[in-house]
């Protein structure tokens, strides 16, 4: 379509999508929970990068400083390095912290719409339900993106100095958003099927932690349900990312999980109107 | 316009045809057979869980329905909710509004989801701010307003992009006297320019407001008539428990 009145189509289906997102937006940095959010984020990783660069540095002065004759002598191990020794540790580490923080933005998305009654008044806006959920979606990913920036900045600046190389610290960061935005499906759906904040909260903790790994189930269990359950873990699809591996199947996997919630939330919404 | 034709009346037609809603064994609203012409305001009363608020629901889309049909315009919400929304204004008795916004930022938002964007919007909002008389309060947040200020908000909200239909649930409920006066006084000058749905179980309200009513009793229509007619006899309640008029 185009001209006058495709234009006018087009900003009638795009009018009422910007303005909740604008209203997402708006309200999620109105509250002091985004801004606690990002300085906990920001202030785990730190300390976390931290913490294993001390380290680091405290076994390359051992060996250096010990009687095998220091840095010229080949004598540092190849296990004492950047990659394993602060890198992989702190990704490792923060694929799990990021299980906290997660569910206190998602957890009033569509709980808090449901209990101010507001979900009302959007049911019944030039919006349709599947756009509601879109809109939605994409404002918390956004600000998963930003948190996930800022976990970033020290790892990133360790790595480039240290010579990692470029390609493997993207496939270590879009592992960890991955695994975030993963993570924040699943709170989302939650989210959609309460109107309490604080249940939508520990219900996404519940079924993440859950989902994060089967490992330990294996041995109760035949090759062929490990297998099932290996597939449907986040963890181990995670895991690959920080090997530097960016492998079809583990990105489809956190795609997919993101479009199987946002299905679950339209399904919620679409409950609404049948169940009341 | 040729002097032969008479002029349509503003607003939206409702028609409700053996209407019914079930929540699980309770049947909130049965069988409601209902027509709310063009330009009438109309009252729908009845005491508490009488069906009022189910209506509503059905006839903007948020609930289908168990049984029957409800239909604006005739287009029903249930296949064409865009359409329909498109229709209508609706301010519940409790105000839907984001007490995290200001009121400008609230009835911007409003105006945004009703598909107003740049000059339209920003005239839409400033129209109803005087409207509804909350300039002063426009930079304020409305979880800080009093009770009466989110109604008028929620008024306000509702009228944004002039819709044939306005749905008004409950508009007086919790207010002190004042605060009373002022809404029915919106409301009054609201009548005639299109459809009025004015859901209450207050009589002196539905009286002094609406030209034709229907009284609820437990999902059921007990009487539909003009107001004076209908709530006009010697104990007008004895419809609220279900007496037939």
């Amino acid at each position: 379509m185009s001209g006058p009145r495709g234009q006018q189509a087009r900003a009638a289906v795009l009018a009422p999508l910007w303005a909740l997102m604008r209203k997402e937006a708006t309200v999620l940095f109105a509250s002091p929970i985004a801004y606690f959010v990002l300085t906990m984020v920001a202030l785990i990783t730190s300390i976390s990068f931290f913490e294993h660069l001390r380290l680091y540095n405290h076994q390359l002065f051992l060996f250096a400083s010990s009687s095998m004759g220091g840095f010229e002598s080949d004598t540092i191990p190849d296990y004492i390095n950047l990659r394993d020794t602060v890198f992989l540790p702190v990704m490792e580490q923060l694929g799990l912290l990021i299980l906290l923080p997660i569910p206190l933005v998602t957890m009033r998305v569509f709980a808090e719409e449901r209990s101010l009654g507001t979900d009302e008044l959007l049911l019944a806006s030039r919006l349709s339900p599947g756009q509601i959920v879109l809109a939605k979606f994409a404002v918390t990913y956004g600000f998963i993106l930003l948190m996930m920036t800022i976990s970033f900045i020290y790892p990133a600046s360790a790595v480039l100095s240290g010579g990692l190389g470029l390609q493997h610290l993207a496939a270590v960061y879009l592992g960890l958003v991955m695994l975030a935005i993963g993570i924040a499906s699943i709170g989302l759906v939650c989210s959609a099927f309460t109107g309490s904040q604080i249940i939508a909260a520990v219900s996404t903790v519940g079924v993440t932690f859950i989902l994060y790994d089967f490992h330990w189930t294996f041995e109760f269990v035949s090759e062929g349900t490990a297998g099932v359950l290996d597939a449907i873990s986040m963890h181990p699809h995670f895991g690959r990312f920080s090997e530097g591996l960016v492998g079809f199947a583990n990105v489809s996997y956190f795609v997919t999980l993101a479009v199987i919630s946002g299905a679950l939330v339209r399904f919620s919404l679409d409950l609404r109107r049948v169940g009341g | 316009m040729s002097a032969g034709l008479a002029a349509e009346p503003a607003g939206a037609r409702v028609e409700a045809v053996g209407l019914s809603r079930a929540f699980g064994e309770h049947l909130a609203l049965d069988a409601l057979d209902l027509v709310i012409e063009r330009g009438e305001t109309f009252g729908l009363l009845g005491a508490n869980g009488a069906g009022k608020t189910t209506f509503i629901r059905l006839l903007t889309g948020y609930l289908l329905p168990t049984a029957g049909r409800v239909s604006i315009d005739g287009i029903s919400p249930a296949t064409n909710p865009r359409a329909v929304h498109a229709r209508i204004g609706f301010a519940a008795e409790r105000p839907k509004l984001y007490p995290d916004l200001r009121v400008r930022q609230g009835l911007r938002l409003a105006a945004g989801l009703r598909g107003l964007t740049g000059a339209a919007r920003d005239a839409a909002v400033a129209s109803v701010l005087a409207r509804f008389t909350i300039e002063d309060h426009a930079e304020r947040l409305i979880g800080h307003l009093s009770k009466g200020y989110q109604q008028r908000v929620s008024l306000a909200q509702a009228f944004l992009d002039e819709p044939p239909l306005l749905i008004v649930d409950e508009p007086t409920s919790g207010l002190d006297p004042l605060q009373r006066a002022e809404v029915r006084e919106q409301l009054a000058g609201l009548r005639g320019q299109r459809t009025l749905l004015l859901c209450t179980h207050d009589l002196h309200e539905a009286r002094q407001l609406c030209s034709r009513v229907a009284v609820l009793h437990q999902g059921r229509l007990v009487a539909v008539g003009d107001a004076e007619t209908v709530l006009g006899g010697e104990d007008p309640l004895a419809l609220f428990r279900g007496a037939p008029a």
